[in-house]
């Protein structure tokens, strides 16, 4: 009998599991550098259940709201990931970059290429410098469509102000580990949408709102817009976004370790926000009363909360543990993100 | 029945082959992944794609079209500098130690790695796995790390495993090849981008014309060779195993089919297939003329 109980257990795990990367494969692998977020936003709103009705903002915001009345709660992940833009072409054709968020230059230079164009997406090279320079970090990087006039490139739709990524690719690790670029913060947007389909909307008292920001990498930008839009309406706001995590070879052991794989972690303290101790407690609370495994951890990064906070709203940033972030090699566990699921849609019923 | 079908290797038409199974050789080559002296995988391949060939006793994939004097040989290299796992940490993560060229062909060689998804080519198949890289967050702040480039020595491999039973258990051990994982990228006109991209360019354009069944004068060994980037003496291992060989040098056809790249080394050595195009027509045009 606990053997048949504990089987039974390990299949609906794998379901989930199965389930989780359904949803944030198509997500990783669509493209959205900050400003330019369309492929992603087309990626959830065709992953939502039949019965979400959508709004878009001029900002480019997805919103989803479900039940009615105060308090207000909006729970947010942002869709748009680390990159680059086009600045101009020079006379022989390569592309001038500029980056769009932080990251390590060097871990894009010598890469194969993508130029997101009205046209569609552009082959091309991130180039390797052209000098033996002994330093880590390239002297500014410089793209390649395999044009060598400027009129050539702009020939195959290449214009200022498009974005430039590296190709993508979801894939598993051992175990129930996944390695993929932009799971910053495309866990937190599967996150939503997985609590959205398990969303008991009978359980809702009051009025939940889903939010899928934009330009969240580049200054919380699109976050900022729904947060003068709401004003002092919501009463809480939890940001759904990394947990950068120590839990790595390289990293300094002094804070930020959450394991992977060892579920949520509440992102009790960061560089823009500090969630009240007893929000923390409330939060954990709710964690153990519905069997949800849930860390608390402080790390470094800001989240999309924090805008709200001058309007007197509390954030209460949740996490996932993530290692190697913003790098091509971001490497999760999938049982952080059913995890990070349920505490989602716990959030919005419950609390 | 040998003589029929030599017969038959001559009276084909040649240089029929169309460019795009060049296009597609290459492509199939370039993401193929030959660690040098760890080339078997790569071998294994060309034997299966190349009716009549063999392997020699030094690994080379070997194939004599044609009879009689004289007896001439052209060779592609096809091996890549590249990794082996060198030590399975208590915890699950893999150290590398670099096989091939010393001095690195360029400063940067090893940093291609850093933060990257790379295969290891375990006993039980191509296992995935992350190369390690700091996160940006969590160096904010902080002194800044060495700005010395990336070396192999930083390299540390997180196939997700926790233990280094568990790594054993996905057959990576010792001496495990490793490589970027290989996903060749083509963009402009004809332009592939890959790790290695002009050997296994000039490689498929070697292999298609053996396919397209040139005709032939005299004797033509076509080899290819491996562990070129350690330190073997290509031609005298060859001449050794296949010899005598009578002419090795011509003013008009390289002994070795190669092909020019840009970003020779990185990542994204890239190698204009057109040039595969004249590559192979020299080629045809070599195997049926002696000067």
């Amino acid at each position: 009998m606990i053997i048949a109980l504990a089987a039974l257990l390990a299949i609906q795990d794998t379901n989930r599991i199965a389930e989780a990367q359904a949803v944030l494969s198509p997500l990783v692998e669509s493209y959205g550098v900050s400003g330019a977020e369309g492929p992603v936003r087309e990626a959830i709103k065709r992953l939502l259940p039949a019965w979400v009705r959508t709004e878009t903002d001029t900002a480019g915001n997805l919103w989803v709201r479900a039940g009615q009345g105060d308090p207000v709660v909006v729970i947010v992940a942002h869709m748009d990931e680390i990159g680059y833009r086009v600045d101009s072409i020079r006379s022989d054709g390569s592309l001038i970059l500029r980056t769009r968020g932080g990251f390590f230059p060097s871990l894009f230079e010598a890469k194969p290429a993508l130029v997101h164009t009205d046209r569609g997406s552009l082959p091309g090279v991130f180039l390797p410098r052209d000098s033996l320079s002994l330093r880590r970090a390239p002297p500014g990087l410089r793209a390649s469509v395999g044009a060598t006039t400027r009129a050539g490139a702009e020939s195959l739709g290449v214009k200022a102000g498009n974005t430039v990524t590296m190709p993508k690719h979801f894939v598993r690790l051992a175990g129930t580990r996944a390695t993929g670029r932009s799971f910053d913060d495309r866990v937190g947007c599967a996150a939503l949408i997985l609590a959205l389909r398990r969303l008991d909307r009978s359980k809702l008292d009051h009025q939940v709102i889903f939010l899928f920001s934009v330009r969240e990498e580049i200054g919380l930008e699109g976050a900022a817009v729904a947060a003068r839009a709401l004003g002092t309406t919501p009463r809480r706001v939890y940001a759904i976004d990394t947990f950068v995590s120590a839990d790595a070879p390289l990293e300094l052991p002094n804070y930020a370790v959450a394991p992977i794989g060892a579920g949520a972690v509440a992102r009790a303290l960061d560089n823009s926000s500090i969630t009240p101790p007893a929000y923390v407690d409330s939060l954990a609370a709710l964690a153990r009363a519905r069997g949800i495994a849930l860390q608390v951890g402080t790390t470094s990064g800001g989240n999309d909360g924090s805008v709200f906070t001058p309007f007197g709203v509390v954030d209460v940033p949740i996490g996932w543990p993530l290692r190697y972030s913003h790098s091509p090699a971001e490497l999760i566990d999938l049982k952080d993100l059913v995890s990070l699921a349920d505490l989602v849609r716990a959030v919005a019923e419950d609390w | 029945m040998l003589i029929a079908g030599i017969v038959l290797l001559a009276v084909r038409p040649s240089g029929r082959l169309p460019a795009q199974t060049v296009d597609a050789l290459a492509r199939r080559f370039a993401a193929m992944t030959a660690v040098t002296g760890y080339e078997q995988a790569m071998t294994d391949s060309l034997l299966t794609l190349l009716p009549g060939s063999a392997r020699d006793r030094a690994g080379n994939v070997t194939l004599t079209l044609g009879s009689g004097a004289p007896t001439r040989v052209v060779f592609c290299p096809l091996d890549e500098v590249g990794y082996v796992v060198g030590n399975i940490t208590d915890d699950g993560y893999v150290m590398l130690r670099r096989v091939g060229t010393v001095p690195l062909p360029n400063p940067i060689y090893d940093q291609q790695l850093e933060g990257q998804q790379v295969t290891l080519f375990g006993r039980r198949g191509p296992i995935p796995g992350v190369v390690g890289v700091r996160s940006t967050h969590l160096t904010r702040g902080r002194p800044a790390a060495t700005e010395s480039p990336f070396t192999v020595d930083n390299a540390i491999v997180d196939v997700g495993a926790s233990s280094r039973d568990e790594v054993l258990r996905l057959g990576i051990a010792m001496l495990t090849p490793v490589a970027l994982t290989k996903r060749p990228h083509v963009y402009g006109t004809r332009l592939l981008a890959a790790p290695a991209a002009g050997r296994r360019a000039a490689c498929a354009a070697l292999a298609a014309v053996v396919l397209s069944k040139p005709r032939v004068r005299g004797t033509v060994l076509v080899a290819f060779v491996v562990q070129t980037r350690y330190q073997r003496d290509d031609l005298a291992t060859l001449s050794n195993l296949h010899g005598p060989i009578d002419i090795v040098r011509e003013s008009t056809m390289p002994l070795v089919a190669s092909l020019s790249v840009k970003f020779e080394d990185t990542t994204v050595e890239t190698v204009d297939l057109a040039d595969a195009d004249v590559l192979m027509k020299n080629l045809v045009r070599w195997f049926g003329a002696v000067r």
